[in-house]
């Protein structure tokens, strides 16, 4: 009951090679191969999102199982709790974005002579865009936090004032993020193909994000049981986050097949542009998308044994993971970069980079508490579960 | 499977097996009362008016009705989607809650499937008599014939035929692969006589088997998982008849899960007035409980902040798109002729919903049978101001008009209500209301009164 | 197969022992006891599904799902296919500007079809496989099961099981009747 994590100087020694190691070689490989910088910043900020999807999606998954007052998730809960401590990193690096600003977001350099920017300036401009990325960040940040200490608190004291509060905070988090969350992608995604608008994008990117989250949810899991933590993990919890990752894998089709099949069947070219261009030179990354968010999750979780063997979940995890990798690739690289897009040393590298910080500050969080909060009320039940 | 003592009990009372039984059958077999007499007259005079209108389309023609050149659709469609919608809340209880393993919706999900089937009915209905020639309705099904073509598979108005016959196959079985076993329950209740051997006959010999309930098990559980799926599929495809177009207001990627939200919203307000009138009526407090309405109006919170999401996406790229036509929707919607609808819309569906935030008013059932009511009032309109106000004033302006609805389209409107109430009141007096073995399978673990008191002393 | 058979002439020549008892609890207790002491038990009857009887009966995980999917399997290709032969081969239109195979108009029918064929076939699959059928002759063995009595059904054709075994095997569990 009181295991808790223990950063140990390994794991910090492998994970600094991974961020100083990435960061490095991305360096070279752009002083060698002169890469542009509009590729450049299209990596930061996918990784941008990669990593601020994930941590926002493991706030969404405590968030939502708070409110609908599930119990199998209780001894599984830290470790998405752990995950949201990565926003404020994240708040750090979409700053960043500002120095590339010109380089993907094509409307920043907008001076006037087009019909449609002349319209959308009044919300594309670059002081307004700053503004609303504070306001998301402080709302997640702080909501994240709150929640998180009451939780925290619940180690400590057995009141069951903190765990009516962070069921209060759940509430509010889950409206503000709802209406952040697509905004916010419209802001940072959406506006790459400036001239372009879908109103389902916003919808498509939350679950997107939701997927991701859950992938990196289900590797952790098995990563602390192969480290010999996690005692009481039982095939029943690994079955749930196999549903979860099935059902929300299906789900996220559902979104892209309902933007793809409506803008292909009206055939309205203010909309097709946002298709041509990932299909013109990108075309078999566009169909690998499908089958690796689509049709690998289907075929390999829809067994009952499949879902309950954890070293199989986490297989198809990694692999979905690597799959909404390049679903965000599609929907920022071929605007933003247009055709100096690709995928290469850059790609990688710089992923590893962002992966080994993010991992670092997880494993730190992690570690600060018991993995298991002894006085939630849903303990027990967790502890039995049984599907 | 141990349970935290935060979670109520979803069955209240000293209950045993045969009380469980009992309390469920009793209102079924035992004489109505003056209650259901009246409801049962009120809602077949609304049905035998409805249905004159439907005659009286047929007979008379489309001409009965206000549709005009540039509305070309309206009232009957609107009516429709939103019996198609209010049809999704059953097979969600029925389906996705199983799937998510919540146990409340097991003194629910019987009459909420029922109240599907009854719906899916109803919309049925509006496909055929809209048709200039309704006896030509078979065109509509792919089979070889001597004009030597197919149906055109590319229209969603085809997937719709697919979808909404699938659905109400589906829905069907598995609420009679539900019923099943409580048909074996009420067959073996009744002395002998026409009625027992009517049960008998529908039971289809079910002897409470331990294969046979495994393998009810699996199956009710493979429906659901096939259901879930569906329910999605079916209200987006309905959606997809408007969004699939080049309409500004229609023309949006949002509508699939929109829709489908708007549905479960809908459906859930329906599923509550119903319910919140039967457990009175009926008796069923114990099993329909105070906590399982203020679960449902969770499930409307969450949906009407979605429907509300989904408006504030829609508005925002309205005008984000920079389209003219686009944009003069959203003005048109919000200051035009029909503006009235659009504002009973909004008040109806985002803010009244959002009251549930109260805990006080989510506890309170005369509050909760108003707002669904309510609801589902701003449902309906939701779906006549993106039907009516895109329609009759798009791109050409010479083609702008009103819409006015006739006698006959208001009768049909009221004539669906009158057949789904009706079905719904001879619905329990026929089956039992609640899933009687699904209760009693969780009141060990769930019931107020666990553990060995269970034990019935008859 | 054999089992199914000898279940069906077991209790055809009423060559069974019947006890009753009222909650889960003494039944799964008393089917332990007689499945250590080598009885056959013919078949377990409740009021609802009773949890862990499965795995004390070593009743196989049912296929059902098995053939469900491959019906919808079934479904999906006979539906995109078809629609595929009419707009390619058949009558080919132009419809919409859009392509003679256009794959993914074709997704929401065969998804309609996937879901109809798979929910058809798992219960057909299962009434089939309980041979459950309308049947107004049917007599249940007792009228309390649906209601709150559970019964186990222990095959006494071999002569070796006789009422009074049962009986003191059972003594110690609450039971409402043995006969």
């Amino acid at each position: 009951m009181d295991e808790q994590f223990n950063f140990t100087n390994k794991y910090r020694n492998i994970l600094i090679v991974m961020m100083a190691g990435g960061v490095f070689v991305s360096l070279c490989t752009i002083l060698v191969f002169k890469t542009g910088a509009s590729r450049i910043w299209a990596n930061v900020l996918l990784n941008n999102q990669l990593f601020l999807g994930i941590s926002l999606g493991a706030a969404f998954f405590i968030a939502v199982h708070r409110v609908s007052l599930s119990g199998w998730h209780t001894i599984l809960q830290r470790l998405p709790d752990a995950m949201t401590t990565f926003l404020p990193v994240a708040f750090v690096l979409m700053l960043l974005i500002y120095f590339g600003m010109g380089n993907i977001y094509h409307w920043s350099n907008y001076e006037g002579h087009d019909a449609v920017m002349e319209i959308k300036k009044a919300w594309l401009n670059v002081p307004f865009f700053f503004i609303r990325m504070i306001f998301y960040f402080a709302g997640w940040i702080s909501l994240t936090w709150l929640m998180r200490r009451s939780s925290i608190k619940l180690i400590s004291s057995s009141d069951i004032k903190f765990h009516n509060r962070r069921k209060i905070l759940a509430g509010f988090f889950l409206v503000f993020y709802g209406i952040t969350v697509t905004s916010s992608s419209w802001d940072w995604i959406m506006s790459l193909d400036a001239e372009w608008d879908s109103t389902i994008f916003g919808w498509y990117v939350f679950i997107g994000m939701f997927v991701t989250s859950l992938t990196v949810i289900i590797m952790l899991t098995w990563f602390l049981k192969r480290a010999g933590y996690l005692k009481y993990l039982r095939a029943d919890h690994v079955q749930d986050l196999g549903i979860l990752l099935f059902s929300f894998s299906i789900f996220w089709t559902y979104l892209w097949f309902a933007q793809y099949l409506l803008i292909w069947y009206s055939h309205i070219p203010q909309e097709t542009i946002y298709f041509i261009r990932r299909l013109e030179g990108f075309k078999p990354f566009f169909f690998i998308n499908l089958v690796v968010n689509f049709v690998i999750p289907f075929l390999g979780l829809i067994r009952i044994s499949s879902k309950r063997n954890l070293n199989w979940v986490a297989l198809i995890a990694l692999i979905v993971l690597i799959g909404h990798w390049l679903d965000y690739w599609l929907m920022i690289m071929p605007a933003a970069a247009g055709d100096k897009a690709g995928i290469g040393l850059v790609e990688v590298f710089m992923t590893i980079a962002y992966a080994g910080m993010f991992i670092f500050v997880l494993f730190r969080s992690l570690a600060r508490y018991p993995l298991q909060i002894k006085n939630d009320p849903y303990l027990e039940e967790s502890l039995n579960y049984e599907s | 499977m141990f349970q935290s003592p935060l979670r109520k009990p979803l069955i209240e009372g000293t209950k045993s097996y045969r009380s469980i039984t009992t309390d469920i059958i009793d209102p079924m077999m035992n004489k109505p009362g003056k209650l259901w007499y009246f409801g049962v007259t009120l809602s077949g005079a609304a049905m035998m008016f409805g249905l004159f209108m439907m005659f009286w389309t047929v007979w008379q023609g489309i001409g009965t009705w206000g549709e005009n050149r540039t509305v070309g659709w309206a009232f009957e469609i609107t009516t429709f989607v939103w019996w198609i919608g209010i049809g999704h809340a059953g097979t969600f209880i029925s389906a996705i809650l199983l799937l998510f393993r919540q146990k409340w919706r097991n003194s629910i999900n019987r009459s909420a499937e029922a109240m599907t089937i009854f719906a899916v009915i109803c919309a049925a209905l509006f496909p055929l008599i809209h048709l200039g020639r309704p006896l030509l309705t078979f065109f509509i099904f792919p089979y070889p014939n001597t004009r030597g073509v197919w149906v055109n598979f590319n229209s969603p108005l085809v997937w719709d035929v697919f979808a909404i016959s699938t659905y109400f196959t589906i829905s069907l079985i598995f609420w009679y692969v539900g019923l099943i076993p409580d048909i074996g329950t009420v067959r073996d209740k009744l002395k002998k006589g026409f009625k027992k051997s009517i049960y008998n006959f529908l039971s289809f010999s079910w002897k409470g088997s331990a294969r046979d309930w495994h393998r009810h098990e699996i199956t009710s559980i493979m429906l659901a998982a096939i259901a879930t799926p569906l329910v999605l599929s079916v209200h987006s495809i309905v959606s997809m008849d408007f969004a699939t177009s080049v309409l500004p207001g229609w023309h949006t990627t949002i509508f699939p899960p929109y829709f489908v939200a708007g549905a479960i919203y809908s459906g859930f307000a329906m599923v509550l007035t119903l319910l919140i009138i039967a457990r009175k009526a009926m008796k069923l407090e114990d099993y329909i409980t105070v906590d399982h309405v203020e679960s449902m109006n969770k499930i409307l919170i969450a949906t009407g902040s979605i429907v509300a999401l989904a408006y504030i996406a829609e508005i925002f790229i309205s005008w984000y798109s920079a389209d003219e036509y686009e944009y003069y929707n959203l003005v048109n919607r919000v200051t035009g002729p029909y503006n009235w609808a659009f504002w009973i819309m909004i008040i109806c569906n985002v803010v009244s919903s959002q009251l549930l935030w109260i805990k006080k008013l989510r506890t309170n059932l005369a509050f909760t049978f108003f707002l669904s009511i309510v609801i589902n009032v701003g449902m309906w309109f939701e779906r006549f101001v993106i039907i009516v106000i895109s329609l009759h004033r798009d791109f050409l302006t010479s083609s702008w008009t009103m819409y006015k609805p006739t006698i006959v389209e208001f009768g049909l409107l009221i004539g669906t209500l009158g057949i789904f109430f009706t079905s719904f009141f001879l619905f329990i007096r026929v089956f039992p209301v609640i899933s009687i073995f699904e209760v009693k399978s969780i009141h060990r673990i769930s019931g107020e009164k666990k553990g060995k008191d269970l034990i019935s002393n008859e | 197969m054999k089992k199914k058979v000898k279940t069906l002439l077991a209790m055809n020549s009423r060559n069974y022992i019947s006890v009753f008892f009222s909650d889960e609890e003494p039944l799964l207790q008393a089917v332990r006891k007689l499945l250590a002491s080598n009885e056959t038990i013919l078949d377990v009857r409740s009021p609802f599904p009773v949890h862990g009887l499965d795995k004390l009966l070593s009743i196989k995980r049912s296929r059902i799902p098995v053939g469900g999917f491959i019906f919808g399997a079934l479904g999906a290709t006979l539906a995109f296919s078809f629609m595929a032969w009419v707009f390619t081969v058949s009558y080919p239109l132009i419809i919409g500007g859009k392509p003679y195979f256009a794959a993914p108009s074709f997704i929401p029918i065969t998804f309609e079809c996937t879901v109809l064929f798979a929910g058809i076939s798992m219960v057909a699959a299962m009434l089939i496989r309980s041979r459950l059928k309308p049947d107004i002759r049917f007599v249940p063995v007792d009228e309390k099961i649906t209601d709150d009595l559970f019964v186990v059904l222990i095959d006494s054709a071999n002569g070796k099981t006789t009422l009074e075994k049962i009986r003191s095997a059972l003594s110690d569990i609450q039971t409402v009747e043995i006969r």
